[in-house]
């Protein structure tokens, strides 16, 4: 089975064939990284049907010693599961989606071929991530997914934009990953080592065990981009519309969940560590949720939803059932990365990102509205798309653990959900239309989206089995909470109808923006987060930075200045140097060892006093002697 | 007596320095082919040692002649896989840095004999194991280095150039001094015999002190680093190159060979100075790196910052934390070699080296733009390539170790920052539309590419694979340690 090895090796090998040649040779050797991806999909699909039909632990694992240390050994190890198994299937089927998709939408651009180096170093590093079977391992891969997220939001970097958003979103994850390096110090200094198998069965101690899984818990809110790390995520928008769909919304975003599901064990010894995950998740669902209500920008009403939807996974993770995060990973990643390729074709076809220009796109791209309409119900939770039935496995954990007050604000959250999706839908699609030179998107874009499209429909369905295969119960939705959430999501989608989907007499929203100017001046600032971070971190540091640097300039060296002047003052000499106070140095080296030599009887007397005013006495000595040969 | 391989290595470019020299200014041609030949064929005999090294042998290819029998002075070279590492780095920087200098048309003759002879210091320093010895060569560098500054530097080379040796030549007297408190106390000059002498504490502290003040000022720790960014911003490329890969390395390699094997009681007590210092040059040389507006003079500071992590992981005294700092000081002179060479290739082109007059060099020079990036994340620790390696090791280590956590913390947020200065220099630098100053200039020779290959090889291969430089420097340290528990 070490075939295995070949599913991230393959992307991995595009990326080293690719990314040494020239810019011309790269563009010709695209469809390489496509067969690569395909490749990765094949053996995905075969390592699945390996674990098949699952439920308990590893079927095929290797590992590979890169460092002894001491009488320790560092290992890094792949290992198939249950867990990874699924993971593989997601991370291939939405990565060979949007390689497919990117042939159509990144066709004109003349820097395709390192696209695609990148988005298979991408792929490389996340299908390495999610086969790791231990922590550092875990955290190479994810600290290399964020260098090519990095470049593929920097895209377009001749644009101040994606050049800002890049390094913005680079920072704000290594924000996160300081949290991550300190886990794993932590980690190795209790356990000895880095692999699941030890850490996890190591004896936790309630207090270790909190302060790992709140470091690593930083680190997945980073990642994840959970409030108040989300900053990023919306900026990170700026990069190509197929990379978004991947990296920031379907794969490595979830990678912060998908760590806190690895490190679960050391979550529960905690206990508190995973009640402020539980809060994490709401304040951001909500919030997040709240942001995307007032979004133009149809990728930014996208983004503001997958931080709102990782923070459901979070609060799943909070209430304790790693599982239902799991399943929402799941669903999400197909369905907003569906979403997300929908947009593009979107934005092709307006030429613009913003909603208030659109208009009328159902009838004249049948296929893409169709597919985004599978893709908007199950993100409205809508029954039977896949989003409806994570979602409410996530509400019933919720209600199952009698978190009241998380099930009320997490319907909240799925009643805003529901209502943004529908403002989405009925502006781009339903309103007037305002352009008549609309086109479909070209075939090799549409078939990954009814790919996915048909997923997010079925998906659900299978919702049990994939329990089963996990190896953790997941039940068909209870009667009770399903009313209720379908309630809630019927109620928001009815509410953006009645705001935006109406022909007649549409609600001015202007009018709503004077009436609640501040609520309205809170949300289009973002809760201030960018521009407190802006202002005090960035601008503080900058500042700090110069004011240090100016210290350095003046003060240190200054100093060092000072003494040259006043020795050279002293020498009453000028310092032209001629190699003579090498010669001196050397020579007084010998002449002290003599000189000292003679002194060897004085030390016999063997008190530390008279050592200390040797030493003193031969600094004096030396300093003198290199003044007079100095001058 | 078995063939004396480590004096070879050692005297074969001094033997190259003064054929170049004989050779002149008029035969400058075949002056820097043998300057290359010798240089190569230096580092071959390297590689040649290190297949024939055993790596769990201790000290290997000893040589030990009397010199001065009246005080005990030896000739006395070993190597170890920690020398190793270094004279390795030593001797594959010094090709580098002669074939990118290849074109140098002021006085060649001397240059390339002055870079030869700056090899022979610095592969004498990692392999000398006599006091007196190991001295010689320590002050020998600076002579060599002394010259490639103040005759081919810019225009303030002649400030630069005279603070850098007196700086440190005020360091090396203290340190002088701690060799004879140490001759004294123990009658031998051998550093491998002082180890475990069990000295006196209150004797040792003090001996450690002017050993501190000596390594200190090279590595460089702050606040002892103000000739640092001088020193680099005059230097010629290849004098920066060699300056920060291999100069700089000498005082941590003395932290690790005399200090703390010998002084290993001081060593305990200095531990959370060293740390909080190393922890301070970390953040700072960061934040000063940040508000930098000359490329050398960001890079100079960076070192500050990386030597910082050095000295975290050798306070420490962790197996981790020792094995980090000697990854560091690899890695470091691999990365910051590349660096500087890219920075240096750049203002061959461009004649500056301000950020804000150069930008776009991935759209106009995609090669040399791309490798600047590559060299950047190198630096600033990513996963996989081996920056991160020593760093990750210097913080596991210092975190297991008894440094107060405090220290270890804000050590840690120097990876952000490092993050924060690169990205801010690859954002100015390498991304964006192509400056004036940048427009036009032709992307990297062959011969270039050539010099920084190498170097790319390494950072991957160490970064991918820890133990093909651990498996060298693992035994050394657990030797450190086991000398440090035997006082």
């Amino acid at each position: 089975m070490d075939w295995v090895t070949l599913i991230p090796l393959l992307p991995a090998l595009a990326f080293v064939v690719l990314a040494p040649l020239s810019r011309a040779a790269r563009a010709k050797l695209v469809p390489l990284a496509v067969a690569a991806v395909l490749g990765s999909l094949g053996l995905s699909i075969a390592a699945f049907l390996a674990v098949w039909p699952g439920g308990h632990g590893e079927v095929w694992q290797a590992s590979v010693t890169i460092a002894h240390i001491g009488d320790r050994a560092i290992t890094l190890g792949l290992a198939l599961e249950p867990m990874s198994a699924i993971m593989l299937t997601v991370v291939t089927v939405v990565g060979a989606c949007v390689q497919v998709y990117s042939l159509g939408y990144m066709h004109r651009e003349d820097r395709i071929g390192w696209y695609y180096a990148v988005l298979s170093l991408f792929t490389a590093a996340m299908l390495a991530l999610v086969l790791s079977d231990n922590f550092l391992g875990l955290f190479m891969a994810w600290e290399v997914m964020g260098l090519c997220s990095y470049l593929l939001i920097g895209f377009w970097h001749e644009q101040e934009a994606p050049r800002l958003a890049s390094i913005k979103a680079f920072l704000t994850t290594k924000v996160g990953d300081l949290g991550f390096m300190l886990a794993l110090a932590v980690v190795y200094a209790e356990a000895g080592a880095f692999d699941f198998a030890t850490v996890l069965h190591h004896d936790w101690t309630a207090g270790t065990a909190t302060l790992v899984a709140l470091l690593m818990l930083f680190a997945a809110m980073g990642k994840s981009a959970q409030f108040p790390l989300h900053v990023w995520l919306p900026d990170a928008m700026a990069g190509p519309t197929p990379a978004s769909a991947l990296i920031h919304a379907a794969t490595m975003v979830a990678a912060g969940v998908f760590l806190v599901v690895r490190a679960f064990p050391i979550f529960e010894a905690s206990g508190i560590a995973l009640t402020i995950t539980l809060w994490v998740g709401l304040i951001t669902a909500l919030l997040a949720g709240l942001l995307a209500m007032v979004q133009h920008d149809i990728k930014k009403v996208l983004a503001y939803s997958t931080i709102s939807q990782l923070g459901f996974m979070f609060i799943a993770l909070g209430a304790g059932s790693s599982t239902a995060a799991l399943y929402h990973l799941v669903t999400h990643a197909y369905f907003k990365s569906l979403l997300f390729l929908g947009a593009g074709v979107i934005i092709h076809a307006a030429h613009t990102q913003d909603m208030r220009q659109m208009g009328g796109l159902a009838k004249k791209l049948p296929v893409t509205s169709l597919a985004f309409a599978s893709g908007s119900l199950a993100l409205a939770g809508i029954v039977p798309f896949s989003g409806f039935w994570s979602k409410d496995e996530i509400l019933a954990v919720l209600l199952h653990e009698h978190q009241y007050v998380a099930f009320a604000i997490a319907l909240l959250a799925a009643f805003v959900t529901a209502f943004y999706v529908a403002r989405l839908w009925f502006r781009v699609f339903t309103a007037p239309t305002q352009q008549e030179d609309l086109h479909e998107g070209h075939r090799s874009m549409l078939v990954p989206m009814v790919v996915l499209a048909v997923i997010t429909a079925v998906i659900g369905f299978f919702g049990p089995t994939l329990g089963d295969f996990l190896g953790h119960e997941i039940p068909w939705p209870a009667l009770g909470t399903a009313a209720i959430s379908t309630v809630a999501a019927l109620g928001g989608i009815t509410l953006g109808w009645y705001v935006y989907g109406r022909r007649t007499s549409v609600v001015n929203t202007q009018a709503l923006k004077q009436r609640f100017p501040h609520a309205y001046g809170v949300l289009a600032n973002k809760y201030y987060f960018d521009l407190t971070y802006g202002y005090f971190v960035v601008g503080g540091y900058t500042t700090l930075a110069r004011a240090l640097a100016t210290f350095d300039a003046r003060v240190v060296d200054g100093v060092v200045n000072g003494v040259a002047a006043a020795w050279r003052s002293l020498s009453a000499a000028g310092w032209t140097f001629d190699g003579r106070i090498v010669d001196g140095a050397v020579n007084g080296a010998a002449s002290a060892v003599r000189a000292a030599g003679d002194k060897v009887r004085t030390l016999q007397t063997g008190s530390v006093r008279s050592y200390q005013t040797l030493i003193a006495g031969a600094v004096v000595l030396l300093v003198v002697w290199i003044l007079v040969k100095g001058a | 007596m078995d063939f004396p391989l480590l004096t070879v290595i050692v005297f074969l470019p001094l033997l190259g320095a003064a054929v170049v020299a004989l050779l002149g200014n008029a035969r400058a041609v075949a002056g820097r082919v043998v300057a290359a030949t010798v240089a190569v064929v230096d580092l071959a005999l390297v590689a040649w040692l290190a297949s024939r090294f055993d790596v769990d042998g201790g000290m290997q290819f000893v040589e030990k002649l009397t010199w001065v029998p009246q005080v005990g002075i030896t000739y006395h070279l070993a190597i170890d896989g920690m020398s190793l590492a270094m004279v390795a780095l030593s001797a594959l920087l010094t090709v580098l840095a002669i074939v990118a200098s290849w074109k140098t048309e002021k006085n060649p003759a001397l240059w390339f004999s002055m870079l030869l002879l700056l090899e022979v210091g610095m592969n004498g320093v990692f392999v000398a194991m006599d006091f007196v010895l190991f001295y010689v060569f320590w002050e020998l560098v600076l002579v060599p280095m002394y010259f490639l500054i103040a005759t081919w530097g810019g225009p303030r080379r002649q400030y630069a150039a005279v603070k850098f040796f007196l700086y440190t030549l005020f360091g090396s007297v203290f340190m002088l001094v701690g060799i004879i408190a140490l001759y004294l106390q123990t009658g031998t000059f051998n550093i491998l015999e002082m180890a475990g002498a069990g000295l006196d504490p209150k004797f040792q502290w003090w001996v450690f002190a002017a050993f501190f003040l000596g390594f200190a000022v090279k590595v460089p720790v702050f606040p002892l680093h103000t000739w640092l960014p001088d020193a680099h911003v005059e230097a010629p490329t290849a004098a920066s190159v060699l300056l920060a890969g291999v100069l700089l390395k000498m005082g941590s390699y003395g932290f690790l060979r005399i200090s703390l094997p010998i002084l290993p009681d001081a060593a305990a007590e200095w531990s959370t100075f060293i740390a909080a210092l190393a922890a301070i040059s970390i953040v700072y040389g960061a934040a000063v790196a940040f508000a930098q507006t000359d490329m050398k003079k960001l890079v100079a500071y960076s070192s500050v910052s990386h030597m910082g992590f050095v000295m975290l992981g050798i306070a420490s005294m962790t197996p981790e934390g020792l094995n980090g700092a000697v990854a560091v000081m690899f890695s470091h002179g691999v990365v910051t070699g590349m660096l500087f060479f890219l920075v240096g290739m750049v203002y061959d082109r461009t004649h500056t080296r301000m950020i804000a007059e150069v930008s776009g060099l991935s759209s106009q020079v995609p090669v040399a733009g791309g490798l600047l990036a590559f060299a950047s994340f190198a630096s600033l620790g990513l996963p996989g390539l081996s920056g991160f390696v020593g760093e990750f090791l210097s913080l596991v280590g210092a975190w297991a170790s008894d440094i107060p956590v405090g220290w270890v913390v804000l050590s840690a947020i120097g990876v952000l920052l490092a993050a924060a200065y690169m990205l801010w220099l690859v954002q100015r630098v390498v991304l964006g539309s192509p400056s004036a100053a940048v427009s036009g200039i032709a992307d990297l020779s062959a011969r270039e590419v050539a010099v920084l290959l190498p170097l790319v090889a390494l950072t991957l291969i160490v970064g991918l694979y820890w133990d093909s430089l651990l498996r060298f420097t693992d035994p050394a340290v657990r030797s450190i340690l086991a000398m440090m528990g035997g006082a």
